[in-house]
Order: structure tokens, then C-alpha cells, then sequence
């Protein structure tokens, strides 16, 4: 009966009038053979386009590399390490890409919270609030970055017009060749594109707690806030923990929201090291210092994501089972 | 109507009000991208600027659609923009489908069977896979692009659109099998035991009952992959460089290089770029959710 069910979708003939002529089509093969069969794909590919970039990655950055002259390729041991520790831009791109990091993650998760408790709410209409208020995240980052060069330009964009017509400021400001507004830019571009997905993270977990927490707290005499700390936010807390640890990761190395709107600049004031590690490896053609850069990045991604792993508790069922 | 009543009435066009604020906000950027990808050339420059077009015109899109070369008026001379001839939009838009289409079909492929394999049989490193996957969704994109560069010199598919097709592969293959792993798990296996006891055979039950079953995940990873290979731009740019073999993202920042920046067209540019995946979103949207409930919110 429940093959029917799922026969129905895909081929109209009832079963088991079809089933000699499928078993044609089908060889009965051993659930060996179709185990390893459906896993061979994935290791080829696997091993292709996921172990080997990562391992050719590592041991470009041992090589002085120029992809214009790949014949002069040399092993250089740590020199690409020793450039880039003793590179002062190396250190600049560091800390640049740690404040853009740390206030991009503060501003979204604490409007990613508010925004999740906004829209957690039976209320007509709701659903289309939602969908608009999770749409940035799927509009592509080139188009976001070609927006924010057009709304943000100091002559003729529309925020300075809105800033100076309702007499905020007096002067234009200019958002993006000045390095402590580049910075503000970049920034609010990746709060604007990632919101959304602390939302949605946060809006999914918020939909499971259940409602007998908060008519006990009710009972209790507990007002919005209190119930808000005493009940929602410790409900939250596993899953903003997951979610902070995954934004750290990623934003930290992020390339295209900061190259496509700075392109780093002005002068180096919005550099992080995949920027760095990209114009090492492109403009300055040194794509083993460009390694070297991707090697530091991957080890601190490998703490995040074993602090990741232990927080979240991935595994800990498998192990059990 | 009673004060009780009154309050609540207050509180709801309040949350109303908060619901508008910020929605409007959020959108702004697309909404003024709309707005002024519908202005002549005047009207863009205009102040006040206007939020609706007094006169709507769609030139910038008959100029993207159509491929007609780009000129502004320097006196009485039409000068050419010297960015990126705009006839070969239609082009690259082309390219980015093919590219998004033929590595989402590769990465839901090979992960909906290894997760079948996974999830199903015993054997040695099976449950390595799912560790291996999400380290691997946590690797930038800028650490995989210069190794994968490399090989497509040696396997001489640069500036071929196939080169970037197997490079995606390696930006969503780790993410779709990690969520096709976390879907199939979650599938009651005694629904096949069922059907493998009536006599089907592995692959029949894989077909009629697994894939229906998992239609949803597949879904939700599909939807993944193709927003990822669309909105590229760092492959595509290290990949491809002739004019014909452009993806959109690649190329339309093209437009910025010329010595004159045509606004209304490169807005028109981001809202053809964004209508399909406007289109996929509002269609699937509930699998959207579905996805990230099984990939990023486990545990």
C-alpha cells in the first residue's frame, strides 16, 4: 500500500502490474553493491572538489608560486608565513576584518532577535511580513553592492539627500572614500544581506517553545519583559550560541561584501584577510603568500568549528545510536 | 468599546506600525533600485529625487533586453560610455543559468544518493561523511578558488563555462549533502522494509518511496545551491575572462568601468538579476525555511 502511494507520483501503472517489467529496468542487486554504488559518486567528487583544494591550498603555501611563470615554482619552507607575519598590512587586514566581524555579528543578532520576535505573532498578513523581511538574504551581493554605491554616493545618493533635507547633517558625508565610513558601509551591507538568516534561525526555534512556559509565567504575574527573560531567552540560548559561532566564521571571511563595495579602500582601511589574501594572490601575482593567508584563515575557522561542534552537539546522537 | 478592548486595539496597529517601519526599511535599497532602474536619464539626476517615477520609462531595460549600445550627451556629441557594452546581457544571462542549473543538478545528484547510502547501509567511514561535509561548507570560497583555478589551467577549461559548473561544485556539494544526510535520516526506514518485504527491489524503493518522501530536502538543497552559483562572483571573476563567457555577476560589474556610470541601467541590470531568484523565493519559500531547520538550526 505504501509503495502505491509513492508509485502513483512517479508512474501511473498500479504496481504490481508493472513490476516485472521494472525488475528489467532494475537488476536486483545486492544491498552491497547498491550502498557503495550510491556513495562512489560523492567520494570522487568528493575528493576532487572538497579534500584536494584544501590540501593543494595548504601546499601552495609552502611554494613560491606565479601563475604567469609556473615554471620557476620553489618549495620555500615558511617564507610565505614569515612575509605575511612581518607584513603590516597583514596585521591591518587582522584587525579590520575583527571589528567588521564583531559589530557585524552584535547589530545582527540583536536585530535578528528583535526582528524574530516581531514576526513570531498570529497575525493577519504576518506571512507576507515575513517573506519580505527575509528577502535580502537571496538577493545577490552583487546587486547589493551595486545599490549601496548608488544610494550611498556622496553627490547624488539618496540617504545624503534624506540626511541633509530633514538637517541631520550639514555636508554630504562620504560613506565610501573616507575609512571610518568605507567601514560603516561595508558593515551595514552585511548586516542588511544576514539578518535574515539569524531571523529565520531564530523565528524556527521560537515556534517550538512551548506555549505552557509562558501561561505558567503568566500566572505567575510576570509582565512582556520578564517573561521575555525568564522564558524566551533561555530558550534561545542554544540556538544563538550555534548561530553566532556560524556568522563569526563566515563573516570573518567574507571576500565579495567588502571587495565589491571598497574593493578594500579606501587605501587598504577595509582590507580583511581574504581581501589581502585575494590581492596578494591576483594583483601582486604571490599566490603562495595568497596560501599562507588562506592557511591562517583555515586554522581559525578549524577552532570556530570545533567550538561550533561542541556547542551544538552534532555527533553526540550518532555515537549513541 | 471598552478600555480593555481599546488598549488591545492600540497595541495591534502599534506592532502594525513596527511591522511597516521596518519593512519598509529593509526593502528601501530594492525599492529605490526599482524606482530609479524606471527613470530617464533626467529624472534620475532630479532633486527632490522621487520615489515613483513621474514619467515611468523602461529604456534601461529595452537597452539591457535588446543589447542597444550605450551613449550619453556631452554637448551636442553622443559619446560612447566606454563600460561594458550592454549587448551582451542577454548573453550572460544566459551563461548564469546554464551554470546554475548544471551544478545544482551535479551537487543534488551525487548528495541525495550518498545520503540514500549513508543513512542506509553499514560501513567502514560512513560517519565520517556528514563531519567531512560541514567542515567543508565552512571553507570561503576565496581558499577553494586559486587551487581550483590551477586545475582547470591543466585541464585547459578556463574561460569555459564547464570549468565554473564543477566549480560550484565545490561551494555546494558540502552544504546539500550535509542537509540531504540530516533529511534522510529523518525518513522512518520501516516504510522501505515494508516495500523491500512486498518484493520491490533496492533501486525500485529507492525511486518510488525515498525520492518522493525526500522531495522536500531535495527541494530545500536545490533552492541552497542555486542561490549560491547565482550570486558567485569571486569564481567567475578568476575563472572566465572573455566578454562572451561572462556570468551576470561578473559582468555587470563591468558596467562600473566605464568613464561614465549609467545608473538607471545598471539598476535596471540588478532587477533582472534579482527577479529570478525574487521568483524562486516566493514560490518555495516554506522550503527555504525547511532547509535551514534541518542544516543550520540542528541541535
Amino acid at each position: 500500500m505504501l509503495i502505491d502511494t509513492g508509485a502513483g507520483r512517479g508512474s501511473p501503472p498500479p504496481l504490481p502490474a508493472s513490476r516485472s517489467s521494472a525488475r528489467r529496468w532494475f537488476p536486483e542487486l545486492s544491498d552491497n553493491t547498491v550502498g557503495l554504488l550510491f556513495i562512489a559518486p560523492f567520494i570522487v567528487t568528493g575528493l576532487f572538489f572538497m579534500v584536494y583544494p584544501v590540501i593543494e591550498a595548504v601546499r601552495m603555501a609552502f611554494f613560491s608560486y606565479n601563475p604567469l611563470r609556473p615554471e620557476v615554482t620553489r618549495y620555500v619552507g615558511l617564507a610565505n608565513f614569515q612575509f605575511i607575519l612581518s607584513d603590516p598590512l597583514f596585521w591591518d587586514a587582522f584587525l579590520q576584518g575583527t571589528v567588521w566581524t564583531l559589530l557585524s555579528i552584535l547589530f545582527q543578532t540583536l536585530l535578528g532577535v528583535s526582528i524574530a520576535l516581531l514576526l513570531n505573532r498570529t497575525l493577519p498578513g504576518i506571512a507576507v511580513f515575513r517573506g519580505l523581511l527575509l528577502f535580502p538574504y537571496i538577493v545577490p551581493t552583487v546587486v547589493i553592492a551595486l545599490i549601496w554605491r548608488w544610494i550611498f554616493n556622496p553627490e547624488i545618493g539618496v540617504v545624503n539627500y534624506a540626511l541633509i533635507a530633514t538637517g541631520l547633517v550639514d555636508t554630504p558625508i562620504y560613506w565610501l572614500s573616507t575609512p571610518d565610513m568605507a567601514m560603516a558601509s561595508t558593515i551595514l551591507l552585511n548586516v542588511w544581506k544576514y539578518t535574515p538568516f539569524v531571523v529565520i534561525c531564530v523565528l524556527a526555534r521560537l515556534q517550538s517553545v512551548p506555549q505552557e512556559l509562558y501561561d505558567a509565567a503568566r500566572v505567575d504575574g510576570a509582565g512582556a519583559f520578564r517573561r521575555f527573560l525568564d522564558v524566551t531567552l533561555p530558550q534561545l540560548r542554544e540556538v544563538l550560541i550555534v548561530v553566532v559561532v556560524f556568522r563569526t566564521i563566515w563573516t570573518f571571511n567574507k571576500f565579495e561584501e567588502i571587495y565589491l563595495l571598497t574593493k578594500g579602500g579606501p587605501g587598504t582601511s577595509t582590507f580583511n584577510l581574504a581581501v589581502y589574501s585575494f590581492e596578494q594572490s591576483i594583483a601582486s601575482l604571490k599566490l603562495g603568500v595568497g596560501a599562507a593567508t588562506g592557511v591562517v584563515m583555515m586554522v581559525m575557522l578549524l577552532i570556530g568549528s570545533i567550538v561550533y561542534l561542541r556547542v551544538s552537539g552534532f555527533g553526540r546522537e550518532e555515537a549513541g545510536a | 468599546m471598552n478600555p480593555d478592548r481599546a488598549h488591545r486595539m492600540l497595541g495591534l496597529a502599534a506592532t502594525y506600525l513596527v511591522l511597516l517601519a521596518t519593512t519598509f526599511l529593509v526593502c528601501f535599497p530594492l525599492i529605490w533600485a526599482l524606482s530609479t532602474s524606471l527613470k530617464g536619464k533626467a529624472e534620475i539626476f532630479a532633486t527632490p529625487p522621487t520615489l515613483i517615477p513621474h514619467e515611468p520609462t523602461i529604456d534601461n531595460y529595452k537597452a539591457l533586453i535588446t543589447g542597444r549600445p550605450q551613449y550619453f550627451q556631452s554637448g551636442s556629441e553622443r559619446v560612447a560610455t566606454g563600460s561594458a557594452p550592454a549587448e551582451f546581457f542577454g548573453r550572460w544571462f544566459l551563461n548564469s543559468i546554464i551554470v546554475t542549473v548544471g551544478s545544482t543538478l551535479i551537487s543534488i545528484a551525487v548528495s541525495t544518493l550518498a545520503a540514500y547510502s549513508i543513512t542506509r547501509f553499514r560501513y567502514f567511514g560512513r560517519r565520517i561523511v556528514p563531519y567531512l561535509s560541514i567542515l567543508g561548507y565552512m571553507v570561503p570560497s576565496i581558499i577553494f578558488v586559486f587551487p581550483l583555478f590551477l586545475v582547470m589551467v591543466r585541464l585547459e577549461l578556463t574561460d569555459n563555462l564547464l570549468s565554473l559548473i564543477l566549480g560550484y561544485v565545490s561551494l555546494t556539494l558540502p552544504f546539500c549533502m550535509w542537509l540531504m544526510w540530516a533529511f534522510m535520516r529523518s525518513i522512518p526506514i520501516e516504510i522501505e522494509e515494508a516495500a523491500l518485504i512486498d518484493g520491490a527491489t533496492r533501486l525500485q524503493v529507492f525511486r518510488d518511496v525515498v525520492i518522493p518522501t525526500a522531495l522536500p530536502g531535495i527541494i530545500a538543497a536545490a533552492i541552497f545551491s542555486i542561490i549560491v552559483s547565482w550570486n558567485d562572483y569571486l569564481f567567475g571573476r578568476v575563472f572566465l575572462n572573455s566578454l562572451d563567457n561572462l556570468t551576470l555577476t561578473v559582468g555587470v560589474m563591468l558596467f562600473f568601468e566605464g568613464t561614465h556610470v549609467d545608473w538607471g541601467l545598471l539598476m535596471a541590470a540588478c532587477v533582472l538579476m534579482t527577479v529570478p531568484m525574487a521568483v524562486l523565493f516566493m514560490a518555495l519559500q516554506r522550503h527555504l525555511v525547511t532547509g535551514f531547520g534541518a542544516g543550520a538550526v540542528k541541535g
